[in-house]
């Protein structure tokens, strides 16, 4: 087995980002900065409860603004907070907040559906699953039955650039401006709210801040500005608040799951029952949570529902139903190894289903000192230390995209692609293909993505985009590099290109050689063009995105509080391109696990329904000073793997490797999330009374 | 957020005569200030920024004490060697507050001043009692970062960082009218209860605004705690400000009451004694005995004894638990 301390990837790679410059110095433009001439300005109005009723408004005083061109209120009732009832187009921002405040609207509340807890069926009424007699059987069969409940809150979206529009409708055509994980759907999207046809709009989403899961279509943002960029004849700009945003544009759902497993003396663990509960919006489903997996839970019989609370509805969120799994399923993993006196990471070794995982096991927990972790933690002072694990792992199928590559005279490589960089670094992945391929200078490239009239790319959903775009990237950049060999072989006189090959820029053969730029100038016509979506030798056998990560914390047992002291986060990748941005993803992933285990929580207000910390200073997201020492590690077994998935899989195990090392730290468990002060304390004192 | 008009004030006594007016809107950092209006708690129709009036931002040491005008930052604060040499309990609470970039704009004035962060009162949907509503939605609702000490009818925690240390230090403030007048007045007496004024924190009036803070003598020892669940941008659980003057222990709370909460119970344990471990500890137990905790706060009180507790060994320069 090979894996590489000093994160070293495959292609040698450490460049910054392509894009560096223009993020750091505000040169690229998002959505949010363009500001059209003659642009109009329109809002929707919402409901301030779950489960409302309108019972009084001032539309005619709101259409009374000066500068306002119309109210339209349609719904006199909300089904939760934040809720679309109708909206407002104004000529500026100014007319439009006025508005807002001139409609005064006034709801009555009553006692909204807030609690999942308390909303759902309880575990004996429900259903029992087809295989329950059988899953039964197996639990009386086992030498022990261990039997646990856990909780995870509702993580709302909160992009750093909101979800948003800005579209000029000019009749028979229209550009639209977009936030979006797929610029190709929005454009579709934007073309039929406009009645065109997709080559009439031209659709810009050169730079996203951020999706998550929940910028797939134009939304509720850009059905309302095409229809009244439309209607107008003017640009219309609707884009959420911060509010708006953390309001209406989905969420982690919350989950309650209860396991009863059954397991042998020996460590293995033959199966049991498994029930979930899922909190969703006032109507409709995607509660569902991703468990049990990754470890081999034998014969298990699952119930699961979806109750609906009158809060925002959820939505795809990076690995959805996986992270709340696996607190569950690692929290349960590590109760079962208690009730049979197993070291956590030896029986997880027992009962893990990938091979490539087992062995991520035994490095990580190198790396982390797992060997220090205690078991009764007796430890001087009230700060105690602990250690825990976390799996994950990602489906790497293959997919269609298509990629463009033109080659200038001047020798620059034009790399073309309708994908979009939702901020992860598609761009320089792409990039970065192209050139270590051909051997070639950064500043020879140029790489164009996110708009509409771009050879087509897949959304950005599921931790495909590099997956499905990079094996084309490398047949492009071949066919590139075989068009300027053919001009080479032609003016050397050669009868083919067999004997060419091009090394740190220039292209030798024959016992002669030629810089690749003025090889370049050889070219009759302005630029050489190919387009390819062959995958060509470079479909690789995917690998599992296997995720083995390790969290060393630190908990005060007389406050309650965590610090998640050092986090080592195992990542297989396939063939890694380029290790800034790789580490970039695993890092993020890891504050965002964090953020999600220890404080992010939506709060509805138990008498309106009302999110009573819809904002980015009451919705807590963890910050600089929360952030553990993250090492990242890039797994390589070997490089005959494509590039495969890395935005989801290392988000999956975080939360569970952070609560079952504060569990090992206190001595009990935490079983509900966000793992705050005063459940710590509780689940202390609780332990105490039980000694 | 509503359109309003702004006015940039380059003259204090020309700022503090329109203040008067009863128009306008004061805004120093603005860091409160523009929360209230985005959301729409505040609708001014003015706002008088005074933040170009410099004149206002010094810390000077003269012979009744150290000065601090209202302008000052909180990253002044943090930056001050005068205070961290001196005031140890007041700098602790300036260089932890919020994030780099708010304490630059943060002003000492503002951030006494400063409307509560509760988040019924903070949403413009919900129309609480301090916003002349019906019901304080803490009491029987979402009340985990509420009062324990001095609640009801609302149950608010006063949001000052700073507060709690200038209370600690018996320090006091000075408050300018609109007619010239100045008065100064103990900090603790600055800031009044839900009882005795539900729709305000503090005794200003209208036209009144806070020209400085002033702190009569330097602490023989002295230290502020924070506990939070999370250390960038947040506000602390518990907060935990002592001070020894002339011998004597003073002690006062943050983020558990309405008001900066100057503990009697714990400075009666402590008195003018040498502080021990043991002493600190009883002390910590003292001050959380009177709490009354709602449905969801009762932790606050075991975090008050640790505050209380850690501040005191960290003021006589015992050891306190460290994270490293």
């Amino acid at each position: 087995m090979s894996y590489r301390k000093d994160n070293r990837v495959a292609l040698e790679n450490d460049a910054v980002r392509l894009d560096i410059v223009e993020k750091v110095t505000g040169a690229a433009r998002f959505t949010t900065d363009y500001y059209l001439p003659n642009m109009l300005w329109a809002a929707y109005i919402r409901s301030d409860y779950g489960d409302s009723r309108l019972r009084g408004s001032n539309v005619n005083a709101a259409r009374a603004v000066k500068g306002v061109l119309e109210v339209d209120l349609n719904k006199k009732s909300g089904r939760y907070h934040g809720d679309r009832l109708g909206h407002i187009c104004a000529e500026s921002r100014q007319a439009l907040e006025k508005a807002i405040v001139a409609l005064n609207l006034k709801f009555a509340a009553s006692w909204p559906r807030t609690r999942l807890e308390a909303e759902r069926t309880p575990l004996n009424e429900l259903t029992p699953a087809e295989n329950d007699a059988e899953a039964q059987k197996v639990l009386d069969e086992s030498d022990v039955v261990v039997e646990a409940e856990f909780q995870t809150q509702v993580q709302t979206h909160c992009c750093l650039e909101p979800h948003g529009c800005v579209v000029h409708f000019r009749g028979d055509s229209a550009v639209g401006y977009g936030s979006t994980q797929s610029n190709i759907g929005f454009r579709n999207d934007l073309a039929r709210e406009l009645g065109l046809r997709p080559d009439q709009v031209e659709f810009h989403c050169e730079y996203v801040g951020g999706g998550f899961g929940s910028k797939f279509g134009c939304d509720n943002e850009g059905i309302l500005a095409a229809r009244l960029s439309k209607k107008y004849g003017r640009p219309c700009r609707v884009i959420c608040n911060r509010k708006e945003e953390q309001l209406d544009t989905g969420n982690r759902p919350g989950s309650i799951q209860h396991m009863k497993i059954g397991v042998s003396h020996d460590g293995k663990i033959h199966g049991g029952k498994i029930a979930t509960w899922g909190s969703v919006g006032p109507d409709g489903g995607g509660g569902g949570v991703r468990n049990p997996s990754r470890y081999n839970f034998g014969t298990i019989a699952k119930v699961r529902e979806n109750v609906n609370l009158d809060g925002g509805y959820p939505r795809a969120m990076r690995a959805p139903g996986h992270p709340q799994a696996m607190f569950a399923v690692e929290m349960m993993m590590d109760h079962i190894a208690a009730q049979i006196d197993m070291d956590p990471l030896e029986f997880r070794l027992l009962n893990e289903t990938s091979d490539v995982r087992r062995e991520m096991l035994k490095v990580g927990a190198e790396h982390i000192g797992w060997s220090q972790r205690q078991l009764n933690n007796t430890s001087p002072g009230p700060i105690k230390r602990g250690f825990g694990i976390g799996v994950g792992d990602w489906g790497n199928r293959g997919g269609r995209a298509t990629i463009g590559v033109n080659v200038y005279r001047n020798g620059t490589i034009e790399i073309l692609s309708g994908a979009q960089d939702v901020g992860t670094g598609y761009r320089t992945m792409i990039g970065d293909v192209v050139r270590t391929h051909l051997g070639l200078p950064r500043e020879l490239l140029v790489v164009k993505v996110g708009r509409g009239d771009l050879p087509p790319g897949p959304a950005s959903g599921g931790s495909v985009t590099s997956r499905f775009t990079a094996p084309k990237a490398f047949v492009a950049a071949e066919m590139a590099r075989n068009g300027v060999f053919k001009l080479v072989a032609e003016q050397w006189g050669l009868e083919n290109t067999l004997d060419l090959k091009l090394e740190n820029g220039v292209i030798r053969g024959d016992g002669q050689s030629i810089e690749w730029r003025k090889a370049c100038q050889l070219m009759s016509d302005d630029h050489l063009s190919f387009l390819t979506d062959e995958d060509g030798d470079f479909w690789k056998k995917p690998t599992g995105s296997e995720a083995v990560q390790f969290a060393e914390v630190g908990v005060d047992v007389e406050t309650g509080v965590i610090r998640v002291k050092r986090f080592v986060a195992l990542q297989n990748v396939g063939l890694p391109v380029n290790r800034h941005t790789i580490e970039n993803q695993i890092c993020g992933a890891v504050i965002q696990g964090l953020s999600f285990c220890l404080l992010e929580n939506r709060i509805l207000n138990n008498q309106t329904g009302t999110m009573v910390n819809a904002n980015m200073d009451m919705y807590k997201i963890a910050g600089p000073l929360d952030v553990p020492e993250i090492v990242p590690i890039i797994w390589q077994e070997d490089r005959d793997v494509g590039v495969n998935s890395l935005g989801e899989p290392p988000v999956v195990p975080v939360a569970g490797a952070i609560a079952t090392a504060v569990a090992n730290a206190i001595g009990v468990q935490v079983r509900s999330m966000p793992l705050t002060p005063d459940k710590v304390l509780a689940a202390i004192a609780k332990k105490e009374v039980n000694l | 957020m509503k359109p309003f008009d702004y006015l940039v004030a380059d003259d204090f006594d020309a700022a503090v005569a329109e203040y008067g007016e009863g128009q306008a809107t004061l805004k120093a950092g603005g860091i409160d200030l523009l929360d209230l209006m985005k959301e729409r708690i505040t609708t001014p129709q003015t706002v008088l920024s005074i933040d170009r009036l410099q004149a206002l931002r010094y810390i000077q040491e003269k012979q009744d004490g150290i000065h601090i005008g209202c302008l000052t930052t909180l990253a002044d604060l943090g930056r001050s060697k005068l205070l961290a040499a001196k005031y140890t309990v007041l700098h602790n609470a300036a260089v932890h507050a919020a994030t780099p970039q708010i304490r630059e704009r943060a002003s000492v004035g503002g951030n006494l001043c400063q409307r509560p962060r509760c988040w019924f009162f903070r949403n413009r949907e919900l129309h609480c009692l301090k916003k002349r509503g019906p019901t304080c939605y803490a009491a029987e609702g979402e009340n985990r970062y509420h009062a324990i000490f001095g609640g009801g009818p609302c149950h608010i925690v006063h949001p000052s960082n700073i507060a709690p240390a200038i209370v600690a230090l018996d320090g006091s403030i000075t408050i300018h009218s609109s007619q010239g007048e100045e008065q100064r007045i103990k900090a603790a007496d600055f800031f009044v209860l839900p009882e005795a004024s539900l729709h305000s924190e503090n005794v200003l009036q209208p036209g009144q605004i806070v020209t400085k803070i002033v702190l009569p003598m330097a602490p023989s020892e002295s230290a502020t705690i924070e506990l939070r669940e999370k250390q960038s941008s947040d506000w602390p659980l518990v907060t935990a400000s002592v001070a020894r003057l002339q011998g004597s222990w003073r002690v006062c709370l943050g983020a558990v009451a309405p008001i900066p909460w100057p503990s009697q119970p714990a400075m009666e344990v402590l008195g003018n004694q040498e502080l021990t471990p043991e002493l600190a500890a009883k002390a910590g137990e003292a001050a959380a005995q009177d709490a009354v905790p709602l449905e969801e706060n009762e932790y606050k009180v075991q975090l008050v004894k640790v505050a209380v507790k850690r501040a005191l060994l960290s003021a006589a320069g015992m050891e306190v638990p460290t994270w490293d």
